[in-house]
């Protein structure tokens, strides 16, 4: 009776391995989806605490935002913005695809509309849309490795069927020391490149690495004048976050 | 003696064969002017309300309580099953459909557009109203995993996308909570229905469900009717048995559009009436001046012991034939031109792209109605009438036999 | 000579011309009228849709227009204002500066357009200050005091005197929030304006917004209206390249191409009661000239020539033309002059009219002596047009055929 169990376990493997094998690629899909499990690894963490300068430029602005984030894994991230005087206390949460906002001068928490995620972000090139779900790149796209360097692997993104993202590819260089990304450009579907993020200034936190520096540049020709640059002044990872910041109450009571 | 009467009349006709022709002429043509713009003006007007009706509303459709003011996922038709039963087993209706809507945004790696997702079923759309003769690019089908999106043709402009480009769909759900899917363009639609053009994105009822977690419950339910004066009787019922429910006609849901039915109905009242007055007008001139004419030769005929109202059949047989001939050639010719623009549809984009914007069609198929034809017959006739009036008023006091001794 | 004959002959068959001149002359009336109408409700149309918010003439910068974001403002307000303030053809002007905002009464975020606008002189730019339902007009030291559409207030759930917060960016994309109070509720008639607008005095927006010398757009209203188009290419020579100045024309294309197409439908009506009338002045002619035909014949015997009454029969006709155009263009003028001051009113027409963006219901006739006398014109040569049929059939008999004819 165990025998045959046990027999049929062994046949269905068998079966396992033998669709397996015929599936081409496997050897490099498997060691692209370790890189990018890696890098979001490195770039995430189990939580994160981070204190950033976001600097916008336009043609003819620029502006300069303090903030400090909480965040649990992909899905839940709090932020506060310190600096300028005028914007202090104002907190987002966002929880999975969800995102509110609380403005100490008006005293109001008011969730943002499905109509204003693609909106720009504080005026940044980055859209509350890529605040929400820029996280799950592991699930969202398909990879395949292009190319590897001494230095860099090439990584092409494809977002598979199910994947609620605009862009057609994701073309990410990694650096083989850190495991980090250097530079991700995002194109449409017609492959013309719409922006273009980079990653520099690695410096060590805690045991691990970080880029401390991170560029923005809009490609569209109308947008072509922009710029959003990203310092990470301080991170700690990994370390125990609160679960109390996650919550529509902590975006008046964390805004002190 | 009727026979009499009227070959006299005919005769005395063809004696002035060329005034008699110009008259026939301008009866035909102004009825044939009539005809043509009566046809075509209720054509375009028509074509607006059906596509309307095709598109969206029916001829009625129901809405859960309170939806209409604040559209929201809350707000829906529930009791599903009741509706069902009731509009299956009535033989006044002839189609309905179930939509599940959902206001929302379309977004490309480019641009981003608010947009109204409709959850559909597209064989029955396609049996209700025939959506599938709207299609302007594509197919008509959501794919074979119903991840295809159909959407307005200003939408797709806007948004720059084409047959096989990818599109975001996001929305509020049920919890409003963001949700989002990727669909592909599949099909594009032109349906004239400029909200529609603009704004709608159709996609699969299954699909739509899963976007905006949904098991149960449909927004509108739009209800076609065989025949369109069943509308307020049907109406009624369906109040009566659903109150909870918003139930709407389709001239309140698109009242513009009742008005430019009835303004185009006024506006032919006021059209036909003055080219009839004008006609009326030639008839009279022609009658009257051949009546002048003739005193002499009708002051002989009552010499001779003709009666007066013999004279004035004849008179009368002149301007009936005139007018009925006129009528007849001008229904002729009318009909003919309708029948052929109701078959090829008369194109109006050589005046530009107006229509696109106003949610016309530029091509405009003719209507024919047999009113047309009976008001005419009663305007011309009517005209023929009245024309000889004056006549016979002016060859009675000019006493004929008096002039017969004139000249 | 032929001149006084001519005068005889139409005086001595008094009935019949008059017939003809009365015909003639209720045609001309008809399409004076009929023009006056088609042009002064589109003129009124487009007026009142112009005039209700758009405004004739609008300034921004260059970009704007295709891409309305804050990378495209006029960011120099006081400059243009000079400008403006030098111009003659210019009647008034303002500046307002639109922006995208959420708005919040409870949880519920509304998005709409929240805009600063320069309250006394936005009186003469727009009707924004008559459209008011409820409360009071914006003055221009009001502080976070809302003057907010009628719809929008509706959707928000709130009355005069409620509170409202809005959510959105400034002009140099930084957060701008703020508790407004709702001052006075507006209603323009336009759906979805009323239900997406609410203002701000531009002295307390600019601050709250940091738009302090911005504007999305300076609303210039011309001394002659009329002369939009060319007094927008005027000032934009004057203002400089980085700036767009466009009429109506440009920033309301849609409704002129609707008026366009309303105007085909007129004149294809028009053209069809034409080819009638043109059949019955045509008959009238013909009998004129028929009961004539012994007369004409005379005239051939005694030696006048075909040319000498073609001549005759024509001046004729065209002398009893010109009257009954002078005659119908005087009738039709009065009419579209009364009208022009007293307005034909389409009560309960005001949802097809909103389709097309307007909120007007009565609707004036236009009065303009030129376009009259355009439209008599084309009556003249109608009417001489359809006589030549009839009189060149009627020359073109012999001289005893002619005197024999019954």
């Amino acid at each position: 009776m165990l025998f045959k169990k046990l027999l049929i376990k062994l046949a269905l493997f068998g079966l396992v391995w033998a669709v397996v094998s015929v599936l081409p690629l496997s050897a490099f899909v498997d060691s692209a989806d370790e890189i990018i499990k890696k890098v979001e690894y490195n770039l995430n963490g189990k939580t994160a605490v981070v204190e950033l300068t976001m600097v916008v430029k336009t043609k003819r602005t620029e502006r300069t935002m303090k903030m400090e984030s909480y965040s649990i894994g992909n899905n839940k991230s709090f932020i506060k913005i310190l600096y300028p005087g005028k914007d202090k206390g104002i907190t987002f949460l966002k929880v999975d695809n969800s995102m509110w906002q609380y403005v100490p001068r008006i005293e109001k928490t008011i969730k943002i509309p499905a109509s204003m995620m693609l909106q720009s972000w504080m005026g940044s090139d980055f859209s509350n849309d890529d605040l929400v779900k820029e996280s799950s790149i592991s699930e969202d796209y398909t990879k395949k490795l292009l190319e590897e360097t001494d230095e860099e692997y090439r990584v092409e993104l494809l977002p598979t069927e199910d994947a609620a993202v605009v862009w057609g590819k994701i073309i990410m260089a990694v650096s083989k020391m850190y495991y980090l990304p250097t530079t991700v450009q995002y194109f449409d579907e017609d492959d013309m490149l719409i922006r273009e993020l980079a990653y520099t200034d690695i410096k060590p936190f805690g045991d691990r690495f970080y880029p401390t520096r991170w560029l923005m540049l809009p490609k569209e020709p109308q947008k072509a004048a922009n710029k959003t640059i990203i310092e990470i002044s301080n991170a700690v990872f990994d370390a125990e976050v609160d679960e109390s910041y996650f919550t529509k109450r902590a975006l008046k009571r964390y805004s002190k | 003696m009727f026979r009499l009467t009227g070959k006299i009349a005919w005769v005395s006709l063809a004696r002035r064969r060329t005034r008699s022709v110009l008259v026939v002429l301008m009866i035909a043509v102004s009825l044939w002017g009539l005809l043509f713009m009566e046809g075509i003006y209720d054509g375009m007007v028509e074509q607006m309300i059906n596509n309307a009706i095709r598109s969206d509303s029916g001829h009625i459709s129901l809405f859960g309580g309170g939806y209409r003011l604040d559209p929201d996922l809350s707000r829906q038709v529930v009791d599903v099953a009741a509706v069902d039963d009731f509009l299956a087993q009535d033989s006044r209706v002839l189609s309905y459909v179930k939509r599940l809507k959902q206001d929302g945004l379309v977004a490309t790696a480019h641009y981003s557009r608010g947009a109204a997702i409709f959850g559909v079923d597209l064989e029955v759309e396609e049996r209700h109203g025939r959506l599938a003769g709207y299609l302007y690019q594509g197919e008509f089908s959501f794919g074979r995993r119903a991840r295809g999106a159909i959407i307005g043709f200003k939408l797709a402009d806007k948004l720059q996308v084409r047959i096989g480009s990818k599109i975001i769909l996001s929305a509020q759900d049920r919890h409003s909570d963001v949700s989002a899917a990727p669909l592909k363009v599949t099909g594009i639609l032109k349906t004239n229905n400029m909200a529609f053009d603009e704004n709608a994105v159709f996609i699969a009822d299954k699909k739509a469900r899963q976007l905006l977690a949904m098991d149960e419950g449909v927004s509108q339910v739009a209800v076609i009717l065989h025949d369109e004066a069943q509308i307020p009787g049907l109406q009624q019922e369906l109040r009566r048995r659903f109150p909870h429910l918003e139930i709407l006609r389709w001239d309140e849901l698109y009242p513009a559009l009742m008005q430019s039915r009835v303004m185009m109905e006024g506006f032919n009242l006021v059209t036909s009436l003055l080219i009839f007055c004008v006609a009326a007008l030639g008839v009279f001139g022609v009658m009257l001046v051949s009546v002048l004419e003739r005193l002499r030769e009708f002051g002989i005929m009552l010499a001779i012991g003709t009666r007066f109202s013999q004279i004035r059949n004849i008179i009368f047989a002149e301007s009936f034939f005139l007018g009925f001939i006129g009528f007849g050639l001008g229904a002729l010719i009318g009909w003919g031109t309708l029948y052929y623009f109701m078959i090829y549809g008369l194109d109006l984009s050589m005046f530009g792209d107006a229509f696109d914007e106003f949610g016309m069609d530029a091509v405009t198929y003719a209507i024919i109605r047999p009113s047309y034809f009976v008001t005419a017959l009663v305007a011309v006739t009517m005209a023929t009438f009245l024309s000889v009036l004056v006549p016979l008023w002016v060859l009675k006091k000019a006493k004929p036999i008096e002039a017969i001794n004139k000249n | 000579m032929l001149f006084k004959l001519a005068l005889r002959n139409i005086t001595a068959h008094k009935k019949r011309s008059s017939v003809t001149a009365l015909l003639t002359a209720i045609m001309t009336a008809l399409l004076v009228f009929s023009s006056a109408w088609i042009d002064g409700s589109h003129d009124t149309m487009i007026q009142s849709a112009v005039e209700i918010y758009p405004g004739y003439l609008q300034i921004t910068g260059k970009e704007f227009r295709a891409n309305p974001s804050y990378d495209h403002l006029i960011f120099d307000a006081a400059a243009i204002e000079q400008e403006l303030a030098q111009n003659n053809d210019i009647a008034s002007f303002g500046a307002r500066f639109e922006s995208f905002v959420l708005f919040s009464a409870d949880e519920k975020a509304v998005g709409g357009m929240l805009t600063g606008i320069e309250p006394e002189k936005e009186v003469h730019l727009s009707r924004l200050s008559s459209s008011l339902k409820k409360g009071e007009y914006l003055s221009a030291d009001d502080t976070n005091q809302v003057y907010i559409g009628h719809e929008l207030a509706k959707r928000l759930k709130l009355g005069v005197g409620d509170e409202v917060a809005f959510v959105g960016s400034g002009a140099d994309y930084s957060f701008a929030a703020d508790n407004l109070k709702v001052k006075g509720i507006f209603q323009t008639g336009l759906f979805d304006f009323d239900a997406n607008s609410a203002f701000l005095a531009k002295g307390y927006f600019d601050r709250i917004m940091v738009a302090e010398n911005y504007a999305t757009h300076f609303i210039v209203l011309p001394k002659r209206p009329q002369q939009a188009e060319e007094l927008a290419a005027a000032i934009a020579d004057n203002i400089g390249p980085q700036y767009q100045s466009a009429s109506w024309n440009q920033t309301m294309a849609g409704l002129v191409k609707a008026m366009k197409l309303d105007s085909i439908f007129s004149y294809i009506t028009l053209g069809i009661i034409f080819i009638v009338i043109f059949f019955v002045i045509m008959i009238y002619t013909f009998l004129a000239v028929f009961a004539r035909i012994r007369e004409i014949g005379i005239l051939r015997a005694i030696g006048t020539t075909p040319k000498q009454i073609l001549a005759l029969l024509l001046l004729e006709s065209s002398l009893l033309a010109l009257i009954s155009v002078v005659i119908g263009g005087l009738i039709g003028g009065a009419f579209a002059y009364y009208f022009h001051h007293n307005p034909i009113v389409f009560a309960g027409m005001e949802e097809q009219f909103k389709q097309y963006g307007l909120a007007a219901s009565a609707m004036p006739t236009a009065f303009m002596p030129l376009v009259i006398l355009r439209d008599m014109v084309v009556m003249f040569g109608l009417s001489v047009l359809s006589t030549l049929y009839p009189i060149l059939k009627v020359n073109g008999f012999r001289p005893v055929e002619a005197i024999h004819h019954v």
